[in-house]
């Protein structure tokens, strides 16, 4: 039996090395890889070098002009700066709640369990397009409920053109953007303490640690490496923003509520500046993966680790 | 849990449950009223008479089933495409023994980061030159090259936590390497794998940016996209708009529930590992 079964583990590492095979299985992913994100990037790099007003225009060389503009471009920056709010909405604000949730749907149990969880995803399942529309009809100055809610709690006064004002346009968005991907992370979080194995409590328990001590002790250390995951992925969601944005605010009013995707778009189809619109997407992704980078340093991320 | 403290957390659950349901509630009650109504000053509108025309208008004067037609055509293939792309890469990277392993996984989990908004202009630019734009292939091909990376990441997660026996025995019995993934592993992965075709699926059905920019063909046009297309065709019509957005809606939502335990149970393996 033991002669067996050392024989299969032999053979299978035989298998293993089939070099065909692994050509096989790898080279499509690759292949896509290369075609849509590889070589994309390279043109865009190109593009970003020229002054193309639109995508089949003339293209003049024009160096580095673009990029230096980009440096000093306070558009760029400010969209920069909104998607780090976000991200760190996400991170202070989403996150703890979709762990608290976590932690409460788990202690419920049974089929209640079940429909909660299904219905708190709901949002997600939606799309962006819905998201959006419902939102806009939400705080509609004249119409929305939002505004007609505070007139009725005697709170008139704060009635208010929640995203046509440069002052709450931002934040009324990012509250937007905190609902619509709640139930992302609670999934994650959710399955991160569905994980844990129900002994590690009971011994705590014996120890005498209860309540929130007990989720302080043995939740949140055993969730860490679903946590760290997750903060680098929600500073990339709120970097990769787009439709949402696109679809309420369109970056405005004024520029406050710009983000990176929503302006590169607009500077590409909207302004003819086809040249400065690749620019920006190069620096897009700089951006993007030293964000990644630095996330994953500090989180100690074995799991997305580069 | 004190039965005080279980009733506390079922009436905040409740609570919480409305505000979550609230935009499916306000989409039906809308997509249910007369045009008049809309701008009404309450927050849902008690139909007069529910106007089922609103349907009959979206279903037919809409050309709902064309649009629903492309989006069941440019999801599937990109399911199909995504799953059989990141379980074979996903085997090879936790399996097979081979130089640049690491070096194509990171390669891989990168395409996580990168922002694909960001391949936008340049994909615009190619696929107009190779004729790509207003194709199917011009939707597909972006989709599926944004789902396989975190697919293969949900299902490297899986695979390592399933134990090399089952693929040993198949060696012994002279099972194919082939063999081994496509009818051994496959089907040990099934929740990572129903995570994946749900997810994938729930992004490409709710894709609209790439579909904007890339499409024009109105008979080529997807669910979300055609819902920006109501608003300027039926300007005063916003009850069909609505019909087609919980239409949209309506496929989404069944398919999460349906699956919601599987997804998950992928989850879970996928995530919750030092």
């Amino acid at each position: 039996m033991i002669n067996h079964y050392s024989e299969g583990v032999s053979q299978l590492h035989k298998v293993y090395r089939d070099k065909l095979a692994i050509f096989i299985f790898v080279f499509p992913g690759i292949a896509f890889f290369l075609l849509m994100f590889v070589a994309p990037i390279i043109l865009s790099g190109y593009y970003s070098f020229t002054n193309t007003l639109a995508p089949g225009t003339p293209v003049d060389m024009v160096g580095l002009n673009n990029y230096k503009e980009l440096l000093v471009d306070s558009r760029f920056w400010l969209a920069l700066r909104n998607a780090l709010i976000l991200g760190i909405g996400f991170i202070v604000i989403q996150h703890p709640l979709a762990i608290f949730f976590a932690i409460l749907l788990d202690k419920m149990g049974g089929k209640a369990e079940k429909w909660f969880r299904t219905i708190f995803f709901i949002p997600c399942v939606l799309s962006f397009v819905v998201i959006s529309r419902m939102w806009l009809s939400v705080l509609d100055p004249t119409f929305g409920i939002f505004n007609k809610m505070l007139d009725s709690i005697g709170l008139g006064s704060l009635q208010h053109a929640w995203l046509g004002d440069q002052s709450t346009a931002l934040g009324s968005l990012l509250v937007i953007l905190i609902w619509a991907g709640f139930g992302w992370a609670l999934l994650f979080y959710y399955a991160g303490v569905k994980g844990i194995p129900e002994e590690l409590y009971e011994a705590a328990r014996i120890e005498g640690a209860t309540g929130f001590k007990l989720h302080f002790n043995i939740t949140l250390p055993l969730l860490s490496p679903v946590i760290s995951v997750q903060v680098v992925l929600a500073m990339i969601t709120a970097l990769k923003q787009m439709e949402t944005v696109f679809l309420t605010t369109n970056g405005g009013p004024g520029d406050s509520t710009q983000f990176l995707a929503v302006y590169l778009y607009n500077q590409a189809f909207s302004a003819s500046n086809y040249g400065y619109a690749n620019a920006i997407s190069i620096m897009f992704i700089v951006v993007c993966l030293i964000i990644t980078y630095v996330l994953n340093k500090l989180t100690k991320n074995k799991n997305l680790d580069f | 849990m004190s039965k005080f403290n279980r009733t506390i957390l079922w009436i905040f659950f409740l609570l919480v449950a409305g505000v979550q349901l609230f935009p499916l509630v306000w989409l039906i009650n809308f997509s249910l009223v007369d045009a008049n109504e809309f701008f009404s000053d309450k927050v849902l509108v008690w139909p007069e008479v529910l106007k089922w025309q609103n349907y009959i208008n979206a279903w037919i004067d809409g050309n709902f089933v064309r649009y629903l037609f492309n989006t069941v055509l440019v999801s599937t293939v990109t399911i199909i495409l995504t799953v059989g792309i990141s379980l074979s890469m996903a085997y090879a990277f936790t399996r097979m023994t081979w130089k640049w392993n690491k070096f194509f996984f990171v390669i891989i989990l990168l395409g996580i980061m990168i922002p694909i908004h960001a391949t936008l202009l340049p994909n615009f630019t190619i696929f107009r030159s190779i004729g790509l734009t207003d194709s199917y292939w011009g939707l597909i091909l972006p989709y599926t090259a944004v789902s396989v990376p975190f697919s293969t990441f949900i299902l490297t997660g899986f695979m390592r936590s399933i134990p090399r026996a089952v693929e040993e025995s198949a060696v012994m019995d002279g099972a194919s390497i082939y063999r081994i993934v496509f009818q051994i592993i496959l089907p040990l992965t099934k929740p990572a794998i129903v995570t994946v075709i749900v997810t994938t699926f729930l992004n490409v059905w709710n894709e609209f940016i790439m579909a904007y920019t890339f499409i024009s063909d109105d008979s080529l046009k997807t669910l979300p996209f055609s819902v920006m297309n109501f608003a300027g065709q039926y300007s005063s019509d916003y009850g069909s708009q609505f019909a087609v957005m919980v239409l949209t809606s309506i496929p989404a939502i069944i398919i999460y529930v349906i699956f919601n335990e599987q997804i998950t149970k992928g989850v879970t393996a996928g995530s919750v590992k030092g």
